[in-house]
């Protein structure tokens, strides 16, 4: 039990601010704490302490009311978030109430937000990889959106630090498209993917399928146990064994006694002083007394995940922000990415039918991006590259079986055929007219302006998914699967959940929001280092990498401080 | 003797859930009909017949427990009554009156009325005429989906019911909460039934 400190009553100045409590702000509030300042941590909505505020991480389908099923008052409360069909009556209470919190799509665009203190690293997929140059260079090369102010070695030490203390498991492969990381051992294979990833790799030279490398810890570390294989992760888990705000760095930031975590606080915006010529604090309304409130601090990180944090800028004017602070360039809100998302391949597998597995793992395999990584693997059809996660099980439907009575009974309580996935993760190009805007004529609960969003995948995007499905079952049907079916549900943005972009990171102030120590142009002492800072959107998934410039933005605004630069 | 009359007169309909052995003869000794004894909170008594009909026809007692066993009806009448709204509660209703009406068209009366030769041959046109589930991809079906008829719908909902109740997901599939690790190739004869979680 953390017994965090939120009486944020005394004290209205702190060395420092952290919007947000999610992964990025999280580590924020972690590094900041640790390296002396006084931290105020400013959560939109509850207190979740780990595992005494996870209710449902222990429940079997019998415990609940419905069995998991969402009444259709809850199905209301979430009538934008039930798209993505991850949201049942055990990880209701994480998801952000859509009612309260409006947006526009003025394209289809899926904007699933956890508005509680960890916010979604509660609820997400822990795959975590390290980027490469591929990624970091990707944007100078082709010439899309604006050169990526570092390159890998600039977050390879940071990665190395955050992984350690996070706990990464996975395989080294040496592969330069996939830096390796810092690895605890990798989970296992089962035996139909151990078939499959030998078929693939014997039949695709230069392709690997490895298993999913991920922040679920496969030793103990830290005070934190090992996966238990439940797979019961988004509820909150009890052992604290996968990466959470919750269960890690926040607990690591109050042990300093340096946090201060205030609940119900929602950002109205960073208040900029003209004549000091930088930020002296956050305005804020409080979510239940509808109070406002105005925080000082010297410097502030903004981690309110990507598209609030930049809803919170575009909020912040002055006279010398007119349109939001950073905004000189006209880039803040623009350059929306996601990464494309269920599009593959699936089939069954003959001949395991005497094999099972114990447990349930909760992470599947990975095929790292094999396409436009040289000259030799360059594709004439599209620009960057893709990657796919996926997996083999026991399943089937047995509804499907066209039999009924006894003898069918007895049959559904044996496991059923083996099945065999695999889904694309596709990179998206920045594009400008990709892009957010405040929403005045749209109030949220609070009277706030909210955000329209208007964005869509294009032709790069279309062709690379045309790719992912021809190759999964090309792949599948050369693993020797049967019954193959290749899909493309062609998702719109956001339901990969990697939403990236609207105040990215670059060189030249005249065409970025960010530079490249994630400081707001013009203010430097405001730091963004969630989604919102990514210049391109690689193909991999993008959490770690949040961590990493998180840790480095961190330890640069503290020595920057100690120099009296900010 | 008029089953409904008799319900009535014995305030079944009205409520009662409980009732000592007099008015369990007199219902059994003035009819051979499927009879009901609980009330539902959605279905009415027809409609609730039809599904406990459903039920048994589908998952029946065997060595293990059948879907009535696991009180998969009043269990499904829980979930329609509650996790629906008015539209889909409509849709149910219609849907099991129009099943109901093809059995009383081509033999001659409702579904939970029918001899075990008749109920099969019912279910047997069901089971051609219903469509299938495509295969899911972290819960979203790929590829194209045919249109489900009533009847596979239901008969998901059956194992959905049946398979997460206490008994049948604690004692008869392999119920082990928290496995500690994974065991990546295992023989099946050494795990049996299926895992239940």
């Amino acid at each position: 039990m953390a017994n965090y400190n939120i009486d944020a009553k005394k004290d209205m100045t702190y060395d420092a601010i952290v919007i947000g409590s999610g992964i990025s702000g999280g580590w924020a509030a972690k590094e900041l704490c640790e390296k002396g300042l006084n931290t105020l941590v400013l959560e939109r909505g509850r207190i979740v302490e780990h595992v005494t505020d996870y209710p449902t991480m222990n429940l079997d389908p019998w415990d609940m009311d419905y069995r998991g099923r969402l009444t259709p008052e809850q199905r209301k409360k979430h009538y934008k978030n039930i798209r993505s069909g991850w949201v049942g009556a055990d990880t209701e209470h994480f998801w952000a109430d859509d009612e309260a919190n409006p947006y526009t799509e003025v394209k289809p665009f899926l904007w699933l937000r956890g508005h509680q203190m960890g916010g979604k690293s509660l609820l997400w997929g822990k795959q975590t990889y390290r980027w490469s140059d591929l990624d970091f260079e990707a944007n100078a090369k082709d010439g899309h959106g604006v050169d990526w102010p570092i390159r890998y070695k600039d977050i390879e030490p940071w990665y190395t630090y955050v992984e350690k203390f996070a706990g990464i498991s996975g395989e080294a492969l040496g592969l330069p498209q996939l830096p390796d990381s810092h690895f605890l051992p990798p989970m296992e294979l089962n035996c139909v993917e151990k078939h499959i990833k030998g078929r693939i790799e014997k039949n695709f030279p230069g392709r690997n399928m490895i298993i999913g490398r991920v922040a679920h810890l496969t030793r103990p570390l830290n005070g934190r146990g090992q996966c238990q294989y439940r797979n019961r992760c988004s509820r909150g888990c009890p052992y604290g064994a996968y990466f959470s705000s919750n269960a890690v760095t926040l607990p690591a930031a109050n042990a300093t006694g340096k946090l201060t975590i205030r609940p119900y606080s929602i950002v109205q915006s960073v208040v900029y002083d003209d004549k000091k010529g930088k930020a002296t604090g956050v305005r804020i309304i409080d979510a239940e007394t509808n109070e406002d409130l105005e925080y000082s601090a010297k410097i502030i990180f903004v981690n309110a995940s990507t598209l609030s944090t930049t809803q919170i800028l575009m909020n912040s004017v002055s006279n010398r922000f007119e349109n939001g602070l950073g905004n000189d360039s006209g880039e803040l809100g623009h350059n929306l990415m996601d990464h494309t998302y269920r599009v593959g391949a699936s089939g069954i597998v003959d001949g395991f039918d005497d094999k099972y597995y114990k447990g349930r793992r909760p992470n599947g395999i990975y095929i790292p991006r094999y396409v436009n990584l040289d000259e030799k693997t360059k594709s004439d059809k599209f620009l960057r590259g893709f990657g796919y996660q996926g997996g083999g099980f026991r399943g089937g439907n047995a509804a499907n079986i066209e039999s009924f009575g006894a003898e069918y009974k007895d049959s559904i309580l044996k496991p059923g055929p083996w099945e065999f996935f695999i889904t694309g993760f596709a990179e998206c190009l920045p594009y400008h007219d990709n892009k957010v805007s405040l929403n005045k004529e749209v109030l949220d609960k609070w009277g706030q302006p909210t955000l329209s969003i208007d964005a869509e995948f294009k032709e790069n995007e279309k062709a690379l998914n045309k790719q992912i499905q021809e190759d999964a079952v090309e792949m599948l049907d050369k693993a020797g699967l049967k019954d193959i079916v290749g899909f493309d549900n062609e998702h719109p943005p956001g339901y990969g959940v990697h939403e990236m972009g609207t105040a990215r990171m670059g060189k030249d102030p005249k065409t970025s929001v960010l530079n490249k120590f994630n400081q707001v142009h013009g203010a430097e002492n405001v730091f963004v280092t969630d989604g919102a800072c990514m210049t391109s959107s690689s193909c991999v998934n993008p959490s770690l990498t949040y961590m990493a410039l998180t840790a480095r933005a961190a330890d640069h605004a503290v020595s920057e401080l100690k120099k009296r630069n900010l | 003797m008029d089953r409904r009359k008799v319900l009535k007169q014995t305030g079944l309909l009205a409520g009662a859930t409980v009732f000592g052995p007099s008015l369990f003869s007199l219902l059994q000794s003035c009819r051979e009909e499927p009879r009901l004894d609980w009330k539902p909170e959605f279905f009415t008594e027809e409609e609730a017949l039809t599904i406990a009909a459903l039920l048994d026809a589908i998952l029946p007692r065997t060595e293990t427990p059948g879907a009535l066993d696991v009180k998969a009806d009043m269990f499904i009448d829980k979930v329609i009554a509650h996790t629906y709204d008015e539209k889909e509660q409509q849709g149910m209703r219609d849907q099991i009156a129009e099943f109901n009406a093809q059995c009383v068209k081509k033999h001659g009366s409702n579904f939970s009325d029918l001899g075990e030769a008749e109920k099969n041959e019912a279910l047997k046109t069901a089971e051609a005429n219903s469509g299938k589930f495509s295969r899911g991809v972290w819960g979203t079906a790929v590829g194209e989906q045919e249109p489900i008829g009533f009847y596979r719908a239901f008969k998901s909902m059956a194992l959905w019911a049946y398979t997460t109740s206490e008994e049948i997901g604690e004692k008869v599939l392999n119920y082990d909460p928290i496995p500690g690790g994974y065991e990546p190739c295992k023989p099946l004869s050494e795990v049996g039934n299926r895992w239940s979680l």
